[in-house]
């Protein structure tokens, strides 16, 4: 329950009603941890592929790709994290979210793994985290016996 | 009746009738007695009166009705044309603009009554025809024009054949008291769409009573088969003035006519007397039901064209009165969403990249393999047609300025009242073609520039005339193209820019110092005019003189990739020179290298290319600069701009892109150069802005990204 009411700037009221059972999760790889991304958000995943550099840009901002025509920003979501930089590798993928404000924007993550349904049981809530990573993640959810954090998407895109 | 589905048709049909008038009135203020433009104003006048009552816009109708009168009356020649009469109608189009921006934006006309117009109007109208005693009766007003009239027939009611079922519905009728009437409609000469129009007629009398008979049946009027008038047999409670008004309120119906029936005088009526006169008519009201039905459907269609059809119409009355009656001139344009086009556009932008992956990929195929002739003529086919339809998509964002400018004269004439200076405008080039997007923003610019030239530029009366120069200020507005660019001038034999004062005022003002003042070259000094809150007009007026002018204007045009800029010459007027580019969303660039990244630059901005050896650079205040052709330029070197190391060595020649911004000039070091191409702009979205210098990117044949770099943010 309480995760639905975070994620509630994203999701219309009677899609939440509906989803009050399971959340499905695209689950990826940043280093060694694992990471859910609420499906919903999420437009396309593409391959890595050639990123134009913008000058003058943050360095989690790498530049842009052609995506199908449009002209998407492109950031590095273990910098964004304060991990390392991006090495990058046959698993490496570009996850696209849909964002209602500012529309298309593109995530580097190291690999995606699978399609999660996450109970809302299983969901817990971290309190909020002033410093850190911990503001990007607000929940961490239990899939067989792992921890997966589910990011907030609220914060990544209000950042940039 | 319903007419909300009409109510687009409507709101473009009278913003052209508005358009005209306003023309027409400004042509009939400078030649009164000009028959042609009363008839055509009258015209308008009439059928803005017709579609007003159509649609329910009463205060509009009864507005229009009361101009339309005067119109009448100035036909009739019982009223002169005075400067008085020009500025109430020049008002009265004012109101009715009005009800048409409220019914736009509302579909309600507002509330406005104008009385004091309707007062105006009639006061026009008791002073010049005092004399004349019936003047002011609509319905004789409304007679057409005798030269147009065509040999209708009168009383062709008489002429209509009745069955004997029909008699029979007439004579109950009659028995009950109430009217039958004959009426005869006659379509305008002009005329496109009679069938539309005269189903509207139908509409409008079957509102006041019951058609019994038409001739030709409403089948054949519906399918166009009648040549320009047909008659009704109608039963109603109202008077007959009020089904002849009725009728003629539809815009194109020339005239109606009508006198009640008198079946004595029906010659097949006469025939049938007598044998079959009680026969019941019980099945009549059901069949003169269909008409309506029927002829819904094609009036709904054919509304449409006829708007698109109807700009031909106003302007040239006279081709139009060539074409063979009942012939249908068919419709060639459509009203696209402008949002359809940027889609479609996208479309082919996407498939001119694929086609030059391809072109790309069959290059290296071929390396390969010589055998493949067919694939590659296919490819060439291939590119031929891509590029065909790209240009053919540009041309349908292309529109005339015509839409824009048109309204000027207009302004230049209330500007003239206003300010008590004579003036006129000369306009040129009105056809020339835009991008859409581009159409829609220059008004705004281009009103503000001929206010600034009546107001500020134009001297006086006295001050004219002690120079010498004519009574009447001339401003002049020619637009035409220019290669990829369209420039559009505003240009005034006026008093020119006084740069004296601009630079006294720029030193009052604390813009400049007084040492750097003196040092300031002309073009300099009249460049601040372009500072915001720099105005020089000595006294605040309600024209301009606020300051908030030319710095929007100049903001405007560059927000569309266009420039603005001035010449002037003191005592003998200005020229105001804009210049944008043919359309926004593709532009010519110079590709080159920097590091090893690709970068755009738009060539209106490049002047030339030259090859430096690093000997000829010098170093002026610790800034690299080049003599070139006697002129400093300073150097900027792209790779430290950008934050990428350059792959050329310090003792190579350096390529250098000269590129001009207003008179400043600078050097761009490149690191190679690929060449020019024809680019596709996209927005890098929101999240990347804050770079300035980078204002967009476009998407290359391999598929990968290569940004526009904004040569004027650079200098």
């Amino acid at each position: 329950m309480e995760l639905s009411t975070n994620n509630s700037k994203l999701i219309p009221e009677d899609e939440r009603q509906r989803s009050v059972e399971t959340i499905q999760y695209i689950v990826i790889r940043l280093g060694e941890e694992q990471y859910g991304i609420d499906i919903r958000n999420i437009d396309t995943i593409t391959r890595m592929q050639h990123i134009t550099r913008v000058p003058k840009m943050p360095a989690y901002l790498k530049g842009v790709i052609n995506l199908r025509g449009v002209v998407i920003p492109v950031m590095s979501m273990r910098l964004r994290m304060n991990l390392a930089e991006d090495e990058i590798t046959k698993a490496t993928r570009i996850i696209v979210l849909k964002l209602a404000e500012e529309g298309q924007v593109g995530f580097i993550v190291d690999e995606v793994k699978e399609v999660v349904s996450l109970s809302v049981d299983d969901i817990e809530r971290i309190p909020d985290n002033k410093e850190g990573k911990a503001n990007l993640i607000n929940a961490v959810g239990k899939h067989n016996g792992e921890l997966i954090s589910l990011f907030d998407m609220s914060a990544i895109s209000l950042e940039g | 009746m319903d007419v909300s589905q009409y109510l687009e048709i409507f709101l473009d049909e009278t913003k052209e009738h508005l358009q005209n008038l306003n023309t027409r009135i400004l042509e009939l203020e400078s030649d009164p007695e000009n028959s042609d433009t009363i008839n055509e104003i009258f015209r308008a006048a009439h059928s803005l009166k017709g579609m007003a009552g159509t649609m329910g816009y009463k205060r509009m109708q009864n507005l229009t009705h009361d101009m339309e009168n005067v119109f009448s009356e100035v036909r009739n020649g019982t009223i002169k044309v005075m400067p008085e009469m020009i500025d109430v109608l020049f008002q009265c189009l004012d109101a009715l603009e009005e009800y048409t921006d409220n019914i736009q934006s509302s579909a309600d006309e507002g509330t406005n009554d104008n009385e004091p117009l309707i007062k105006k109007l009639n006061e026009i109208l008791n002073g010049g025809s005092a004399d004349n005693a019936e003047a002011g009766a609509p319905a004789q007003a409304e007679a057409a024009p005798k030269a147009s009239s065509v040999e209708v027939g009168e009383n062709k009611w008489d002429q209509v054949t009745l069955d004997s079922s029909q008699i029979a519905v007439i004579k109950a009728a009659q028995g009950e008291g109430k009217k039958v009437y004959g009426v005869n409609v006659v379509v305008q000469e002009s005329c496109i769409l009679k069938a539309a129009r005269a189903f509207l007629v139908f509409k409008a009398v079957e509102e006041l009573g019951e058609i019994i008979v038409s001739d030709p049946s409403a089948q054949d009027v519906e399918d166009e088969k009648f040549d320009r008038d047909f008659t009704l047999i109608v039963l109603s409670d109202a008077d007959l003035d009020s089904v002849i008004k009725a009728a003629e309120s539809v815009s194109e119906i020339e005239k109606a006519t009508g006198a009640p029936l008198v079946l004595e005088n029906n010659k097949s009526a006469a025939a049938e007397e007598g044998s079959e006169a009680g026969e019941a008519a019980a099945d009549k009201p059901a069949e003169e039901k269909k008409p309506e039905a029927a002829a819904a459907k094609p009036a709904a269609v054919a509304a449409k064209p006829a708007a698109a059809a109807k700009p031909a119409a106003a302007a040239k009355p006279a081709d139009n009165k060539k074409q063979a009656p009942g012939k249908p001139v068919v419709n060639r344009t459509v009203r696209v969403d402008i949002e359809k086009l940027d889609s479609l556009m996208n479309l082919v932008s996407e498939l001119i990249i694929a086609k030059n992956s391809l072109v790309s990929a069959s290059s290296q195929e071929q390396a390969a393999s010589a055998n493949n002739n067919s694939f590659n003529e296919q490819i060439e086919y291939l590119e031929s047609v891509t590029t065909n339809l790209h240009e053919s998509v540009m041309k349908v964002r292309m529109v005339p300025i015509e839409s824009v400018v048109n309204k000027f004269p207009r302004m230049i004439r209330d500007l003239s009242k206003k300010l008590d200076k004579k003036m006129e405008l000369y306009m040129t080039g009105e056809e020339t073609e835009l991008d859409r997007t581009v159409v829609d923003e220059i008004g705004d610019p281009l009103m503000h520039l001929l206010r600034n030239s009546a107001d500020h530029g134009l001297e006086s009366a006295e001050v004219r005339a002690q120079r010498g120069k004519p009574a009447v200020g001339s401003i002049f507005l020619d637009a035409y193209q220019d290669g990829n660019n369209v420039v559009i001038e505003v240009r005034d034999d006026g008093n020119g820019i006084d740069v004296e004062a601009v630079r006294n005022k720029a030193i009052e003002r604390g813009t400049v110092t007084p040492e750097q003042a003196v040092n300031m070259t002309d073009k300099e000094i009249i460049d601040l005019l372009f500072l915001p809150s720099f105005s020089t007009a000595k006294q605040v007026t309600d024209v301009s003189g606020r300051g908030v002018g030319l710095d929007v204007v100049k903001s405007k045009i560059e927000s569309l990739s266009g420039e603005v800029e001035v010449k002037s010459k003191l005592g003998e007027g200005s020229t105001w020179t804009i210049r944008l580019p043919l359309t926004l969303a593709i532009i010519q660039a110079l590709m080159v290298v920097v590091g090893n990244e690709k970068y755009a630059i738009s060539l209106g901005s490049i002047q030339t290319l030259e090859d430096i050896p690093p000997s000829d650079i010098k170093l002026v205040q610790n800034k690299e600069v080049i003599n070139l052709r006697g002129m400093v330029i300073p150097l900027i070197r792209l790779n430290e701009v950008l934050d990428v190391k350059s792959n050329r060595s310090e003792n190579d020649n350096l390529i250098v892109v000269i590129v001009k911004k207003g008179d400043k000039m600078a050097g761009f070091v490149i690191d190679e150069l690929i060449g020019q191409q024809e680019i596709v702009i996209k927005s890098l979205g929101k999240y990347i802005k804050q770079c300035k210098f980078i204002s967009g990117a476009t998407i290359l044949g391999d598929g990968e990204i290569a940004l526009i770099l904004d040569a004027n943010a650079l200098i």
